[in-house]
């Protein structure tokens, strides 16, 4: 038998090209990721700025867009929901911080295949640049929403965003289906194979957990939104009707028969409730992380953790029909996917009071990644609890459709997921660039978010059980929703307002990757391995040794040890714990 | 590990080739005696002999047999769990839009 | 099993037992493509819940007369003949014997060859008498028979047949190519540059394989860029690797075959 070539002997590359841009490296790749998500997001964040205008100055007209149309609008709330779900909550936490710091943190070089990594990271970039560049094609961006529900989005004359437009929007997430498949299978291998000696998969750290399981969710998941889409495209492209009925579009008879927009339903959501969860787990990782780091105690129930992260995992792939009550569906499936649905509350909160528990009389240090873990926790809880409402097919006849929805998924998967990006920011900034992040504007940047977000989505509650529906462009036509316009006027305020310290942000990580105060190797006293090493790690993470791993990944405050913590290659042993 | 073990048994691979072709036989046998049964056994039936296909090719050509036993459930269960979750809230809506005679 | 572990595992590094035992005992190319099968085959697994969904609540045709049957059960012959070769292959590579390896797996890709032109000529019979989806080009006396009628009152069926064996197709052709690179490496690259610019010329334009045939230059960019990036001689591992690829694209055969060609069967 052939002696197996070491996958990842790749030398440190010489040259500006081979490091920084076509980098085999997996820290070069995660800042890749990081920042192509930092535009994303800004992207994002724009259009839903736009749009908040738009609700409340229908007739306005900025400058550089202009006036926005009513179908406009639908294009920016579709291309926020498409950029913000897929290039930001998806490729942040997974693809940035997931490649930076799972590697480290099991004692590996790099990831088990560093050149479908590289590969993975540019499909990811391509994927963007054509999604982007649906806003410039005839027609504009595409109206669908980021569900992309058929008739809509299948037939090309429906709407002004519906021709080349739409079918970029397809391409776009058919490119980023590859790039996550390349990136999940990656994780996964990583995780299997390149564990260091001593690091049992009961000695991960729940960071490595949550990757690994938001990845294999991604391998499942990603697969069957690939085929779903190659089928909308021949629906689109070749005539085939498998997602359209007959259909009748501005008094012309479509060619389509007796296909079902429900197919398409089913299969989008049995990717996109799995991608629910691939948004917020590794936020849910970098919570425990960082609570326990910064609480000085060991997580609150380790194992119950991760055996509820794989529930939740496991749960994940079983209620997607929760977001159909209203299609017409059968309601025998209605009413088991309800029970499901609640189900996963279960498993939820084993992780709220796991988190709450950790920090319970610990010595608690409020550093700014500390303030975003509880933020974390506070969203996931207030987001979290209009979950059981939405899963009762009842209750979500009334409710589908409407803010209360919209306030519902911001909370727990949009801006919940964010702060665990915030979170990891500031936690692993120092290790990335060797630089502490300011911790005075880190602070002000948390609370005028923190209250912010609250400020916008809360009052989406009120505004859904009211009836105030989602996906309108404005509410002066309709005489009940005239009366809650003033609540909308003041979240936009308070939009414009927390979109405004975004800027602090974005001014803290540049300065301080190029002014701030030097890191040491292990500024924040933690016990995981990626901290054992420099700031920043050279090429191969450990300087050609391979850490062997003693310890659990949390023990803080350890009886007979000369720090209150213990690092994961600590040597020594002490008092039993 | 068993590659070194089955290194010099290739017969079974010849044996597992002709089983293959056997039952493709029996299946294109079926297609044209669709009348012995209705259509729904016949598809069962067809979809059984699909199954034990892709397990001999599975098991033997792909080697799966032959991996350690965690690598072999794993991939099994999670690929099959998703297939059994899909069927159980697809067809029930497939055969509900049948019955209200959607077109 | 220990020793035998480490020698599979990718994770050499020069330090043998730096890294625990790998979880699936298997080395890391291998769990790679195994983990990308396992997600590949949900992709087929809904295109054909997808099939089936349509299919339900549909009345289906059975247009498929004997020509048709016995074209299918010898597409299915090669490829299950081919995964056949492909064992033997992998057997060669890691007897070390090189010649036999590349024979076995030129073999491999004769029975995929041949099953995609037969499966082209099927899909071109099949247009020419009318089952054709409304976006292909339409050739010249094409029929107003049996089978236009099929594709007019229940599309669904053209879309599924087509969409189904497409994507099986696409899958074969990436084998082939995958096999090819694996086989021959560079040299390959010409071979697949002149079967492509041949396809491209010699097929009319207005048969849909005019414009199929470019998957073979998107493929032989792909090669190119792959075969420079990182130039290599494959060793075993890598020709069992392939030959999982190749073994899974039978596999989903095993279920296409059968669902879309017997059921529905002409019985006169």
């Amino acid at each position: 038998m052939a002696t197996p070539v070491s996958v990842h002997a790749h030398a440190a590359p010489q040259g500006f090209i081979r490091k920084y841009i076509f980098s085999l490296d997996h820290k070069v790749i995660g800042i890749q990721y990081f920042f192509l998500a930092l535009t994303a997001v800004f992207v994002g964040m724009f259009l839903s700025l736009l749009m908040r205008i738009h609700m409340i100055w229908p007739t306005a007209v900025l400058p550089i867009v202009g006036e926005i149309k009513p179908e406009q609008y639908l294009s920016l709330l579709t291309m926020h929901g498409t950029i913000m779900v897929f290039f930001v909550l998806t490729t942040a936490p997974q693809g940035g911080f997931g490649n930076y710091v799972l590697p480290i943190q099991i004692g590996a070089p790099d990831m088990a295949f560093p050149v479908l990594n590289m590969l993975s990271f540019w499909t990811t970039f391509v994927g963007f640049i054509v999604i982007i560049a649906a806003f410039f094609v005839t027609g504009g961006a595409p109206l669908h929403g980021w569900t992309g529900y058929p008739p809509l989005s299948a037939v090309q004359s429906a709407g002004p965003g519906e021709g080349l437009g739409a079918d970029l929007w397809i391409t776009s997430i058919a490119i980023f289906c590859i790039a996550s498949l390349m990136g999940a299978l990656n994780f996964i291998t990583t995780t299997l194979d390149l564990r260091a000696k001593g690091m049992s998969l009961m000695r991960m750290p729940l960071t490595v957990w949550s990757w690994f399981i938001t990845a294999i969710l991604g391998l499942l998941a990603f697969g069957v939104l690939l085929s779903a889409g190659i089928l909308l495209l021949l629906d689109r492209n070749m005539g085939t009707s498998f997602y359209v009925p007959l259909i009748n579009v501005n008094g012309v008879m479509m060619g389509h028969k007796g296909g079902s927009p429900l197919l398409w339903q089913h299969l989008f959501w049995f990717f996109g409730h799995p991608e629910v969860y691939i948004a917020i787990l590794p936020g849910m990782g970098v919570t425990s992380q960082v609570l326990s780091t910064f609480s000085r105690k060991p997580i609150f129930g380790y194992k119950a953790m991760v055996y509820a992260m794989l529930a939740i995992g496991f749960f994940g792939f079983m209620v997607w029909g929760h977001h159909m009550f209203m299609s017409g569906m059968s309601p025998y499936s209605a009413f088991a996917f309800s029970i499901l649905t609640m189900c996963i509350g279960v498993p939820s909160a084993i992780k709220t009071f796991n988190w709450l528990g950790t920090m319970w009389k610990g010595h608690i240090r409020f550093d700014t990644p500390m303030l975003y873990a509880i933020g974390f926790v506070s969203l996931f809880v207030s987001g979290g609890l209009s979950g059981p409402f939405l899963a009762q097919p009842v209750l979500d006849i009334q409710l589908h459709d409407t803010y209360f929805v919209v306030g519902h998924f911001h909370l727990i998967m949009g801006v919940a997921a964010i702060f665990g990006i915030f979170a990891a920011t500031y936690y692993w900034f120092p290790k990335m660039f060797g630089r502490m992040m300011n911790e005075t504007w880190g602070r002000i940047h948390f609370f005028i978010t923190l209250a912010g977000t609250y400020a916008i989505f809360m009052p989406m509650h009120y505004l859904g059980m009211a009836g105030q529906t989602r996906r309108y462009s404005q509410f002066t036509e309709v005489a009940y929703q005239t009366k809650l316009i003033p609540l909308q006027t003041f979240m936009t305020y308070a939009a414009i307002i927390t979109i405004a310290a975004q800027f602090i942000f974005v001014i803290n990580l540049f300065w301080s990757m190029f002014k701030g105060p030097k890191a040491s190797d292990n500024p924040w006293e933690a016990t995981t391995l990626e901290w054992t090493t420099t700031t920043p790690p050279p090429h191969d993470n450990f300087g050609g040794v391979t850490p062997v791993v003693h310890h659990g990944p949390y023990e803080y405050g350890v009886p007979g040890a000369p720090r209150d913590y213990v690092m994961q290659n600590d040597p020594a042993t002490y008092a039993a714990h | 590990m068993h590659d070194v073990t089955h290194d010099d048994s290739k017969g079974q691979y010849f044996w597992v080739w002709g089983a293959l072709l056997i039952l493709t036989g029996a299946e294109v046998w079926l297609g044209y005696h669709s009348s012995l049964m209705m259509a729904v056994h016949m598809l069962e039936l067809l979809l059984i002999l699909s199954i034990i296909k892709s397990a001999l090719i599975i098991g033997y050509f792909m080697h799966l047999k032959f991996e350690t036993a965690l690598m072999r459930w794993l991939l099994v269960i999670s690929v099959t769990a998703c297939f059994i979750i899909m069927y159980f809230f697809f067809f029930p809506d497939a055969d509900r839009i049948l019955k209200l005679g959607v077109k | 099993m220990a020793d035998a572990t480490l020698e599979h595992a990718a994770v050499g590094h020069g330090a043998p037992g730096a890294y625990e035992a790998p979880l699936f005992g298997a080395y890391s190319k291998k769990v790679g493509m195994w983990l990308f099968l396992a997600s590949d085959s949900l992709t087929f697994g809904a295109l054909l819940f997808a099939f089936s969904y349509n299919r339900i609540y549909t009345d289906w045709p059975t247009p498929f007369h004997v020509a048709s049957i016995t074209n299918a059960t010898i597409m299915t012959a090669c490829l299950l003949s081919s995964s056949l070769t492909m064992v033997l292959g992998v057997f060669a590579a890691q007897r070390g014997d090189r010649a036999w390896t590349r024979n076995w797996l030129l073999a491999t890709m004769a029975f995929g060859t041949a099953f995609i032109v037969l499966h082209g000529m099927e899909w071109t019979k099949l247009i020419g008498e009318g089952l054709a989806l409304p976006g292909f080009p339409r050739p010249a006396g094409a029929a107003t028979g049996e089978l236009a009628e099929v594709s007019k009152n229940t599309p669904q069926f053209a879309a599924t047949f087509f969409g189904l064996t497409a994507m099986h197709m696409l899958h074969v052709t990436i084998g082939v190519i995958y096999l090819g690179v694996v086989a021959l490496r560079k040299l390959f690259l010409p071979i697949l540059g002149a079967i492509w610019l041949a396809g491209f010329l010699l097929i009319p334009s207005d048969n849909v394989f005019h414009y199929g045939i470019h998957v073979l230059l998107i493929g032989l960019v792909l090669a190119t860029v792959i075969l420079f990036l990182k130039p290599k001689d494959y060793d075993a591992h890598d020709v069992e690797v392939s030959g999982l690829y190749w073994h899974f694209v039978d596999l989903v055969w095993m279920f296409i075959f059968p669902l879309v060609y017997l059921m529905s069967t002409r019985i006169s």
